[in-house]
């Protein structure tokens, strides 16, 4: 073709209808593509998906998504459809007619769209995130984040500790928890998105996230401010339980011990892991890093990084840093696999 | 009000006087409910009357803009005569001038009473 | 305006295109690089930016190849790391924010019949200064050094010397470079803008595209200064450990927040808004009609320019700010979209009321529409609060800001190329090539970005390196991946068009599209811009005034000639257009390009931490530029006035409100007291979290800040005084500038006595560090104010300023006036504020 003639001044210019024609066919044929693709995508359901609510919070801001996804398609459609029949229309609208479009297109009718979907965003904010002062009896667990695991303490009535565990968070389902969120190091981000939205963790600072579950299972929860190498393999398991199910684990946590493998225990003390871990019922009460009380229920190894298991374990004890970059604890390669093995055992064995 | 503000403006800067007064009363919301809450102010002050407060200002914006609109009403002649206003005159220079202040102060009123829907729905400090 | 145009026969005319030519000559070989003209300016900027723009799509890929699959180890997360934070930094500020001053510096002149914008050698300085600090930021990646805490820099991830290195130092200063050169630019398109427009071009008559880049550059001076605050701020940590953002000594790392989206979302439609303009001129020219709804894209422009400062806490839903801060700027976020679907409904009633031609242009140009409204409506959505909170720093958000980049900034860039190609070199690119280019990158956009939003929603979070199995982001990744390369052979197919070998159009057509508006007169063969410079009585000239086209090249209209052997523009007035001055710009310099690199090199050893390099750059570079202003500013003319043609003399030389100098200085204040500013909201924003914080540490005391502002205020009204006597006689103005000069000096030594007499340690807190901070800054601006005071005294004394010829001394004066404004606030806030707020 030659298209030097199409749009040259003062030669002739083909009509609008022939010089879209080639050119919009495709269009359609991409958004078929598009959409046929989507549907078996677009499934919600997942043990992190913001779109498969097992909270109060994460089911209304759900349902405000699928209100907006429809209300935005038909609008994308429509402007769409206004913009293929502005350049395949035959006769020209009159200035007037096409200012009224600007009016009520442009200006009338977004504002009024607008207003009244800020309106119930607006009002939905505190009815998601009421404010639970100190003494409202409500269970209170305090989470800190760190590079790159989570330390999770639960407090009692009080507001004292009452016992900490590390990168794995129970509540109880029907009721609100208060999390209060902090960090010692750098801006981290909690984040559970069936039960609702983030609320970052920054240093000097303590947030506060109400959130209250619906529905019992095992979901997961991450890190979503980026927080350095292993920002990627933070991650945390959440378990939502019946109310009962969670006052026994409550009780049963409090009075945890280090477990029966005696032999296993010498050999963790031994090789210094005391120094940053700490395990209920044994001497073991380091801080810097994760506490290991029933380690073996928990839902990975690292914060995500591994899957709870022996071997993986033992790998990560063997040298974290190839498993997750840049995490804290040094390798322990120096000791003999048997060793490891064995720390590794008694690790999984820990209830 | 005609002896007030002499009824040839030249100036471009009249155009931005409605935005101007959304940025203010912006400004003041912000810091004021960013002041009382990370002061704890709330022992001293109610929330409500910081709204009541902020609702004022928010009426005396929405006048001024108001206002605004008026005086750009009558720069356009009172809506005699139409757009496009591209004739290389200085009357349609001026009508130009004063039918996109119009538009500015319609525009600047909408994010104004925008800025209130907050006032309504949100009574506490609460994060 | 009825006036006898000029009549020349054409030997007279030959004769002046002569004298034109060599004025204003492309120098050639190496010289060619001291080149300041705004059509080579523009080009290599343009192209330099692009260049970027291409590297850092490169980084994509490679991010995209990494998370093709679950688990994957193609790279290291430290390299991911790093990979994702130079290619949103570059995307940003080395392509998206460049190119709109690229095609500004290329179009704004011919648009507006000016033959040059005012600072032609401001321009060429800013390139270079652009192009050394993008080289520098970029090829840390060949060092492993390159930044790795996201384009964003949060502390305290960033102020960790053992993750960020060296890196968040070549991020900090190599941006702080970039900024003035952005800065330097908005000058130059502001003035550009109001001053310098073809006689009669009223401002309803001006094209869209200036009105704008008005509010687009007006916006940079508001936007730029708060980053320049916090990079301050952020430096001074990293070098000298002064805790601002440290929370163990009081600091916070929320104020950088603050800062960085202050500056970080107007930026987001400062890179859109230029490109919407280049749509504003492509949709009329292909609807062969005029826009409709001009005055509703100045609704448009000017509102988005001001609602856009209202955005900012939007980046920041999730930090456990008061709800009811957030729902305000809830609002204005979704008041915001009200003028983008202006802009977007007058683009298609233009359409609607002509006939539409659908050339690659306008193919680019819709395919833009389309997915940028879609960005759009997922922007209301993340505008609300409570989707935010679940949709914030996850893929959703990497979705939508694709969607408004690519489509909102990048397709209507393409298009613009596409559209002006033949004004830059007379030849049109390929539309066979152009349609493949569009389908790639429209079908690869899509495959690319769309999965995204599911992935998001489904919790996957943003800057992961590497994600588990199993989790429902295996598929959309891999269909991302997959995307990503069709829209890099799209992106691939375009370069290709512009690169090869296309031959000469058959005839010469100086205007192929048929457009309306006054660029299209220019003949990019000659360097000379406008031949001569026309009376605009029309939006579209081309289509409204007759015979212009041969009027302009016959020389009829105004400046047909160049007999005085310099490079002169006419300046109009800002309103109606009215004829003022025949403006003398610079012409061919080495100085610019000298200045850059002193600069560059001062923050190059600033980041190696080699302080007597830096001095000995700070020292070159000042000598460069007093140099530069010194030779090429404010000459004193041959002759008062010049023949401009019409029967019509202007004055060469003036001086006030009516040069163009004095405007320039206006305007770089502004966005200097923005930055000054941004240091006051720092100083307020620290007294709000801590109770006591004036009587945390030692204070400055309340003498010495009042000495200084007392001392300040003298060197004020001297400086006015200096600029009144003046026009009486050079003693009494010498005497009066000898004496400002003296109290300057003894002002700023004041200005800082009371933090140092006072024992202020600023790493023990950071009430003494935001203290010394502003005590430093104002005093800086007083130790520049007093050189200025120098400098007019030596002009004055060398007999380069007199009594009639006082644009020196007029300018120093409006500097001052800010500078008093600046002492005032500073040390009332430093000296004073702690009596109150005990």
């Amino acid at each position: 073709m030659d298209d030097d003639r199409l749009t040259g001044a003062g030669r002739p210019i083909r009509s609008g209808r022939d010089g879209i024609s080639d050119s919009y066919r495709p269009a359609i044929r991409a958004t078929t593509f598009i959409l046929l693709l989507s549907p078996p995508l677009a499934s919600c359901s997942g043990v992190q998906s913001a779109l498969d609510p097992a909270g109060h919070e994460a089911r209304d801001v759900a349902n405000l998504f699928f209100v907006m996804l429809i209300g935005g398609v038909a609008i994308w459609a429509g402007v769409v459809g206004l913009l293929f029949h502005a350049a395949r229309k035959r006769k020209p609208y009159s200035e007037k007619g096409a200012g009224w479009v600007i009016l009520w297109g442009g200006a009338v009718f977004p504002t009024a769209t607008l207003a009244a979907l800020l309106s119930y965003a607006v009002w939905l904010m505190p009815n998601i995130r009421p404010w639970f002062g100190e003494d409202a009896g409500v269970g209170r667990v305090e989470v800190t984040g760190e590079q790159f695991w989570w330390r999770v303490r639960y407090l009692d009535e009080g507001g004292a500790v009452a016992f900490e565990t590390a990168n794995e968070v129970r509540v109880p389902i029907g009721e609100p928890v208060v999390f209060l969120l902090n960090s010692p190091d750098v801006i981290h981000s909690f984040w559970i998105p069936v039960l609702g939205g983030k609320m970052d963790m920054i240093p000097g600072r303590e947030n506060r996230l109400t959130l209250q579950a619906e529905k019992p299972g095992t979901y997961r929860g991450v890190c979503a401010e980026f927080c350095g190498t292993s920002h990627a393999l933070m991650a945390f398991t959440v378990h939502a339980m019946e109310p009962e199910a969670y006052k026994a684990w409550v009780a049963a946590r409090r009075k945890a011990s280090g477990g029966q493998d005696q032999e296993g225990l010498a050999l963790f003390l031994r090789h210094g892991c005391a120094a940053c871990h700490a395990i209920s019922g044994t001497e073991a009460k380091g801080t810097i890093g994760p506490d290991l009380t029933a380690f073996g229920e928990r839902g990975s190894v690292g914060a995500g990084a591994l899957p709870n298991g022996q071997e993986h374990i033992a790998r990560f004890i063997r040298d974290p840093g190839q498993v997750k970059p840049e995490a804290r604890m040094p390798h322990f390669s120096m000791l003999e696999e048997a060793e490891i093995d064995r720390i590794a055992a008694y690790l999984k064995g820990l209830r | 009000m005609k002896s007030f503000i002499p009824r040839e403006v030249e100036t471009l800067w009249t155009l931005f006087t409605a935005p101007t007064v959304w940025a203010l009363h912006f400004l003041v919301c912000y810091a004021t409910v960013a002041v009382f809450c990370a002061k704890g102010l709330a022992s001293e002050v109610s929330f409500d009357t910081v709204r009541i407060a902020l609702g004022v200002v928010t009426v005396l914006a929405l006048a001024m803009i108001v206002l605004s609109a008026w005086l750009a009403w009558r720069q356009w002649g009172f809506g005699a005569a139409d757009p496009p206003h591209d004739e290389a005159t200085r009357n349609a220079r001026t009508l130009f001038q004063g039918f996109a202040t119009l538009l500015l102060s319609g525009l600047s009123f909408v994010a104004v009473l925008y800025m209130a829907i907050p006032m309504i729905f949100i009574a506490e400090c609460q994060s | 305006m009825t006036m006898e145009l000029g009549n020349f026969s054409p030997e007279e005319r030959a004769a002046q295109e002569e004298r034109l030519r060599k004025v204003w000559e492309t120098p050639k070989g190496i010289r060619y690089w001291t080149s300041v003209n705004n059509s080579e300016i523009g080009l290599w900027y343009g192209v330099t930016a692009f260049a970027f723009m291409l590297f850092a799509g490169l980084l994509g890929l490679l991010m995209r190849l990494q998370l093709a699959v679950p688990e994957n180890d193609f790279i290291s997360a430290e390299l991911f790391n790093q990979a994702f934070t130079l290619h949103g930094t570059v995307m940003m500020f080395l392509f998206a924010v460049p190119i709109f001053e690229a095609v500004a510096i290329f179009l704004l002149p011919s648009m507006l019949g000016a033959r040059e914008l005012p600072f032609p050698r401001l321009s060429a300085f800013g390139f270079w200064s652009f192009l050394i600090g993008g080289v520098f930021v970029c090829g840390s990646i060949f060092f492993n050094a390159a930044p790795n805490a996201g384009w964003f820099m949060y502390p305290p991830l960033a102020t960790d010397d053992e993750y960020a290195g060296i890196g968040a130092d070549i991020w900090l200063l190599g941006l702080s470079f970039i900024e003035v050169a952005s800065i330097a630019a908005a000058v130059e398109i502001i003035v550009g803008i109001m001053k310098c427009r073809a006689p009669g071009m009223r401002i309803n008559l001006m094209p869209m595209f200036a009105w704008y880049l008005l509010i687009v550059a007006g916006m940079i001076l508001f936007a730029f200064p708060p980053l320049i605050a916090g990079d301050i701020l952020f430096e001074m940590e990293r070098m000298f450990d002064w805790p601002f953002f440290d929370a163990t000594r009081g600091g916070d790392p929320l104020l950088w927040q603050h800062l960085f989206w202050i500056f970080g979302h107007p930026e987001v439609y400062i890179i859109f808004l230029p490109a919407i303009a280049l749509m504003a001129m492509i949709v009329p020219t292909f609807s062969q009609r005029p826009i409709v709804g001009y005055s509703w894209i100045v609704l448009a422009a000017v509102g988005t320019g001001f609602l856009s400062f209202g955005l900012w806490v939007h980046h920041m839903f999730t930090t456990g700010l008061p709800q009811i801060s957030l729902a305000f700027f809830s609002a204005a976020s979704e008041a915001v979209a009200i003028p983008t679907g202006v802009q977007i409904f007058v683009f298609i009633a233009t359409m609607l009321a002509g006939r539409v031609i659908f050339s690659v242009p306008m193919l680019f140009g819709a395919g833009g529409l389309i997915i940028f409204v879609i960005g759009g409506l997922t922007g209301v959505m993340v505008a609300l609060v409570p989707f935010d909170w679940q949709a914030h720093d996850t893929y959703f958000i990497v979705a939508h800001l694709h969607y408004v980049l690519i489509g909102g900034m990048l397709f209507p860039v393409v298009a613009g190329i596409y559209y002006y190609f033949p004004f830059v070199t007379g030849k049109k690119l390929s539309d066979a090539w152009g349609r493949t280019a569009f389908w790639l990158m429209f079908v690869g956009f899509n495959v690319t970005f769309f999965p995204m939003h599911f992935s998001g929603l489904r919790g996957m979070p943003r800057r992961v390196f590497t994600y588990p199995e199993d989790i429902g982001w295996d598929w959309f990744n891999l269909i991302s991946s997959i995307g990503a390369f069709v829209f890099a052979a799209g992106v691939a197919t375009f370069v290709i068009d512009i690169f090869r070998p296309k031959q000469q159009p058959a005839w010469r057509d100086l205007n192929p599209w048929n457009s309306g508006t006054l660029e299209w007169t220019n003949d990019p063969a000659e360097s000379w811009g406008m031949r001569s410079v026309p009376i605009i009585t029309s939006r579209y000239p081309l289509w409204d005034q007759p015979n212009l086209q041969a009027d302009i090249e016959a020389g009829r209209f105004y400046l047909p000639d160049a007999k005085s052997g310099k490079r002169e523009t006419l300046v109009t007035s800002v309103l109606d257009a009215k004829p003022i001055q025949c403006l003398r710009v610079g012409g061919v310099s080495y100085v610019t390009i000298i200045a850059a690199i002193a600069l560059g090199g001062v923050f190059i050893a600033l980041t190696f931490k080699l302080w007597i390099t830096t001095i000995v750059f700070a020292i070159i570079t000042f000598i460069a530029i007093i140099h530069w202003l010194w030779n090429g500013t404010a000459p004193i003319p041959e002759v008062p006035e010049i023949d401009v043609g019409l029967g019509e003399t202007l004055p060469i030389y003036v001086s006030g409100p009516a040069s163009v100098g004095w405007w320039a200085m206006f305007i770089t204040m502004v966005g200097d007291g923005t930055a000054f500013a941004s240091l006051i909201f720092g100083y307020f924003f620290y007294w709000t979290i801590h109770d006591d914080f004036t009587t945390i540490a030692n204070g400055p005391g309340v003498l010495w800040p009042v000495a200084a502002l007392v001392l300040y205020v003298i060197a004020w009204v001297l400086t006015l005084l200096a600029r009144e006597l003046n026009e009486k006689g050079p003693r009494g103005a010498r005497l009066a500038l000898t004496a400002a000069l003296a109290v300057s000096i003894a002002a700023s030594f004041a200005g800082l006595a009371g933090p140092y007499l006072h024992e202020m340690d600023p790493t023990s807190h950071v009430y003494p560090a935001i203290v010394w901070i502003v005590a430093i800054w104002t005093v800086t601006h007083g130790i520049v104010g007093a050189i200025m005071q120098g400098y007019c005294l030596a002009r004055s004394i060398t007999g380069r300023m007199t009594a009639e010829y006082d644009q020196d001394i007029r300018n120093v004066a409006l500097y001052w006036h800010f500078m008093a404004f600046t002492a005032v606030v500073t040390f009332a806030v430093l000296g004073l504020f702690p009596l109150v707020s005990t």
